[in-house]
Parts: structure tokens; C-alpha cells; sequence
């Protein structure tokens, strides 16, 4: 319990400092505007990317329930997501693209690296999936077990 | 029309919605964290250095590796938070307790402190990944908001594990899964260990395909990096160009100054006929990116030196810039009789370019990138 109460109270302590920074050192204006950007930034977690996420997964797993998908489904699984966060991530930069401060920022050309790398990551989770395939078969073979999935 | 009802806690079916999912992720999110945490606290102490805090000139390349670090935590933290969130997402919707008790009002102030914690975070990793794009749609200052936020999501953070402790503990080592029982859930469900190999992978995936912008060696597969370290005049980024400094060279009366006990004054001819030390010296960004550079130029001890001048001064740099909040910057006295600190006036074998501080500019080991200070034309010793 003391444990739990000093990091209570050590929490409540940085947590006073860090709004007195907030109010010393930002004007009205911004204070007013900064809930704003906090509570949009929940709204975008909560009520879009992690919804996101698990209606995609509901699909997914309900797609998955068909004859013979289960074995695809862990490669998709793992091939939508990464997709989905690298493309999360990439978003501001292809936003951008061409209009940074100075042509040493964002100097890449961001749509066809993106494309590529989403390219790339589908093509490993075939490649994933077709060593999955090639190793159960082999090792079902193996095992003489010619009726399991 | 009625609405339909939204969803309770248990309309979520899948078992990964578990305390020991959350216990595993918020671990690496809070490394991730606690890492990002104090190298920007760092990085902020190098800006602002408070009298009581020496900060040594070497290892040269430490700020390369601390800023390095802070920006890819804060990318790799980026689909740890998501994970995090998505599965303890079920308690968004856990039942208020009601009417309102003791234990309710406890209930009340902890989902506070996690609304605290969860936009904080988004929003700080938010801003903290668009400064390293140099975009700012916001309407309040980056920096400030940067740190005040770093704060108090430690701050929240601190809370919600006094709160968790208990569950924290039960669920740290491994705990007994349960395992669906029917055919096409056990094939197809994840497990937890599925789903932990699952969000290692894809922070690692944004770590490499983000981090060569700090290391070089990961420059070819940096597309998710705002930055190429060797893309710009004389194979170095540029952050603030000299038209955007209004900057535009120098003329003839052009004089270099030194305001100590004794006043010196160099035409760029006469510095250049100074003896000449050579120095190897990254320059590293608040951003993140960084990358190695040769410099030439004239030893800020040695100019001590030169002006009668103790090696313990303080130097205060001033700028050709017009205005901005980096038009000055101060060297403290270890930084300023390091022998690697130099007055540059070449760079990667050629004069410096315009965009890097043409005539003449400050490199120092162990340095936000803003603060080596371009286009000098007056030093003066403090102390």
C-alpha cells in the first residue's frame, strides 16, 4: 500500500507541475485551444483508429471461419496491420510531400516509398504463408497424419 | 429512429482483452516512454540549462544518440499506444458505479487520470512526430506544450500504476489462458503470444523503417524518416536555410569580433590565415536526424587565447540572423575550451555553403543542432 501511495502522490506532484508549466508558459489563446487538440486526439483513438482495428479484426475473423481459411488468416492477420500502422505513419509525409520548409526536409519521394513498402510487406506475409503451407504439409507428411487439418 | 444501444464491456468476445495482454504491452509501451522521457529531458536541459546542472562537452556524440533515441522511441511508441488501447478498449465502456459511493468517486478519479494519460500521450506523440516534419497546424507553441505534456503524462502514468499495482503484479509473470474450446477459434483466434510477436513486429517495422535518419546505416530503408542525413549542400540537411535567417552573405567590410579583455577584429582573409584545427563532429537535431561532417576552422580556446581571455569563460555567440530565438547562443565554459569546438569555416572539404552558416560558424561536441550557431560575427566572453 505505501508503495501505491507514493507513487500516487509523486504522479499527482509531476502531474501539478507539468499544468503550471502549461499555464506559465503558454497565452489564453493556446490554453483555450489545447483541450480542443487533447480531446480530438482521444476522439481519434478511441472512436476511430481502435474501432478501426477491431471491426477489421471482426471481419477478418469472420472471413477466417469459411473452409480452409484458417490457414491463410494469420498471415493476413499480421499483413493487414502492418500495413495499417506503417500507412498511419506515413500519412503526414505523404501530406506533405514537396511542401517542407526547405528541400532537405522531407526530400524523399514518399508516395512511391510507400508504395513500395507496402508492396513489400504484402509479399512477406504471401512469402510467411507459403513457408507456413510448405512446412505443415511436410511435417503432416512426415507424421503419417493424414486426416488432421 | 432509435439509436442503437452502444456496446457494454462484454460485447467484446476476444480472450486478448486481458489484463495480462495490458500488463505485457504497457510494459514495453512505458520503456518506450520512460526512454523517451528522460533523452528529452536531456535534450531540453542542453537548450536551457539551469545554473546548477554542469553538462559535460563529451562523449562527442552523445546528443546524436540521446535525440536519436527520443525520436524513435516516440515512433516505435506510436503502435505500442494502439495496442495498449486496443486491448483494454472494453473498459471505455465498463458501467459507471451507480449511485454514487466512496468506491464510485475512487472509480470516477481514476478513469480521469486515464483520460489524462491517453489524450496527453496521443497528442504529445502527435506533435512530437510532425515537429520531425517541421509542420505545426496547431495553434499553441511546440516546444513549451512538448515538455509541459511530457509532465504530465509521467505524471498520469505514475497515477494509473498506483492504481494498477495489484493487477500489475498478478498478471507480470505468465498466467493460464484460456483457450476457446470450439474448432475455428482455436485455429484461428490469436493467441497472446500471436499477439505479443504481432505488435513486436510491427514496432520494430516503424523503428527500421524510420531510425536511418539518425543512423545512417538505415538511410536506404528510412521511408518512414523525414529526413536523409546526406541530402543537402555539402552532404548535410539543412534545417533553417539562410533566406529564411534573411541572410545573405557578406561584403568586403565584413569583420569578425571578439569582445574580450582584450578586442580583436578578423576580415574573413585574416581568420582563415589563424591556425587551422580540424575537427569530426556530427551535427544532431532536436528532429531526430543527425550525420557526421568534417570541419575546418579556428579552435574557440585558441581564440580565448588570442584575446587574453581566461579558459573557464562563458561565451555567448551572436548570429548575422535577423532576430529569431537562435540568433544568440552561449557556450559554457566546458564547451567552449573543448579543443573540438571550433569556429568553422569549412566543411567536408569546401567552404562552408551560405545555407551553413557562410563565413563562419559554431560546431561543438555534444549539441542540439541548434545551437551551433550559423553565419557569426561577434563572440563575447561573459566571464
Amino acid at each position: 500500500m505505501k508503495t501505491r501511495i507514493g507513487l500516487a502522490v509523486a504522479g499527482v506532484g509531476l502531474g501539478l507541475w507539468g499544468l503550471w508549466l502549461l499555464l506559465s508558459t503558454l497565452d489564453p489563446p493556446a490554453l483555450i485551444r489545447l483541450p480542443i487538440w487533447l480531446g480530438g486526439a482521444v476522439v481519434a483513438d478511441d472512436f476511430f483508429l481502435v474501432p478501426l482495428t477491431i471491426g477489421v479484426g471482426w471481419i477478418v475473423a469472420r472471413w477466417s471461419a469459411r473452409p480452409d481459411r484458417h490457414r491463410a488468416v494469420g498471415a493476413v492477420r499480421t499483413t493487414m496491420l502492418y500495413v495499417g500502422i506503417t500507412t498511419l505513419i506515413a500519412l503526414p509525409l505523404l501530406l506533405r510531400q514537396g511542401k517542407g520548409v526547405n528541400p532537405t526536409v522531407l526530400p524523399r519521394d514518399y508516395l512511391r516509398d510507400w508504395l513500395l513498402l507496402e508492396a513489400t510487406i504484402i509479399a512477406g506475409g504471401v512469402a510467411g504463408y507459403l513457408v507456413q503451407r510448405f512446412t505443415f504439409r511436410r511435417s503432416r507428411a512426415s507424421s503419417g497424419d493424414i486426416g488432421g487439418r | 429512429m432509435k439509436l442503437p444501444a452502444p456496446p457494454t464491456e462484454k460485447a467484446f468476445p476476444s480472450p486478448l482483452h486481458h489484463p495480462r495482454v495490458a500488463t505485457v504491452v504497457g510494459r514495453w509501451l512505458a520503456t518506450a516512454v520512460t526512454i523517451c522521457f528522460f533523452t528529452g529531458l536531456y535534450s531540453h536541459f542542453l537548450q536551457d540549462t539551469p545554473s546548477w546542472l554542469p553538462i559535460p562537452s563529451r562523449p562527442a556524440s552523445l546528443y546524436r544518440v540521446t535525440q536519436g533515441l527520443h525520436v524513435l522511441s516516440g515512433t516505435v511508441a506510436v503502435p505500442l499506444l494502439l495496442a495498449k488501447l486496443w486491448t483494454v478498449y472494453p473498459k471505455l465502456f465498463a458501467k459507471l458505479p451507480w449511485p454514487p459511493t466512496r468506491q464510485a468517486l475512487g472509480t470516477l478519479l481514476e478513469r480521469a487520470s486515464i483520460l489524462v494519460l491517453v489524450s496527453a500521450m496521443a497528442l504529445e506523440l502527435f506533435i512530437g512526430f510532425l515537429n520531425t516534419l517541421q509542420w505545426y497546424p496547431w495553434p499553441f507553441p511546440f516546444r513549451q506544450t512538448h515538455y509541459a505534456l511530457a509532465w504530465i503524462i509521467v505524471g498520469a502514468l505514475l497515477v494509473h500504476l498506483a492504481v494498477k499495482l495489484p493487477l500489475i503484479r498478478a498478471n507480470w509473470r505468465r498466467t493460464a489462458e484460456k483457450v476457446p474450446d470450439s474448432l475455428p477459434p482455436a485455429i484461428t483466434g490469436l493467441t497472446r503470444r500471436g499477439l505479443f510477436r504481432t505488435v513486436a513486429g510491427a514496432a520494430t517495422l516503424v523503428g527500421i523503417t524510420s531510425v536511418g535518419q539518425s543512423a545512417p546505416a538505415f538511410g536506404p530503408v528510412a521511408v518512414l524518416a523525414p529526413r536523409k542525413p546526406n541530402i543537402g549542400p555539402q552532404g548535410l540537411p539543412v534545417n533553417r536555410t539562410a533566406e529564411a535567417a534573411g541572410v545573405t552573405g557578406i561584403d568586403e567590410n565584413w569583420r569578425f569580433m571578439i569582445m574580450g579583455p582584450q578586442q580583436l577584429s578578423y576580415t574573413l582573409d585574416e581568420l582563415r590565415a589563424l591556425p587551422q584545427s580540424r575537427s569530426e563532429l556530427p551535427i544532431a537535431c532536436v528532429e531526430g536526424w543527425s550525420q557526421g561532417a568534417r570541419w575546418e576552422g579556428v579552435r574557440i580556446r585558441d581564440l580565448l587565447e588570442l584575446c587574453g581571455a581566461s579558459m573557464q569563460s562563458r561565451v555567448r555567440v551572436v548570429s548575422m540572423e535577423k532576430g529569431g530565438f537562435y540568433a544568440t547562443s552561449e557556450l559554457p565554459p566546458d564547451f567552449a575550451a573543448d579543443p573540438l569546438t571550433l569556429l568553422a569555416l569549412r566543411l567536408n572539404g569546401g567552404e562552408l555553403a551560405l545555407d551553413h552558416g557562410f563565413p563562419a560558424r559554431i560546431i561543438a561536441p555534444n549539441r542540439p543542432g541548434v545551437l551551433q550557431t550559423k553565419w557569426v560575427h561577434r563572440l563575447e566572453v561573459i566571464s
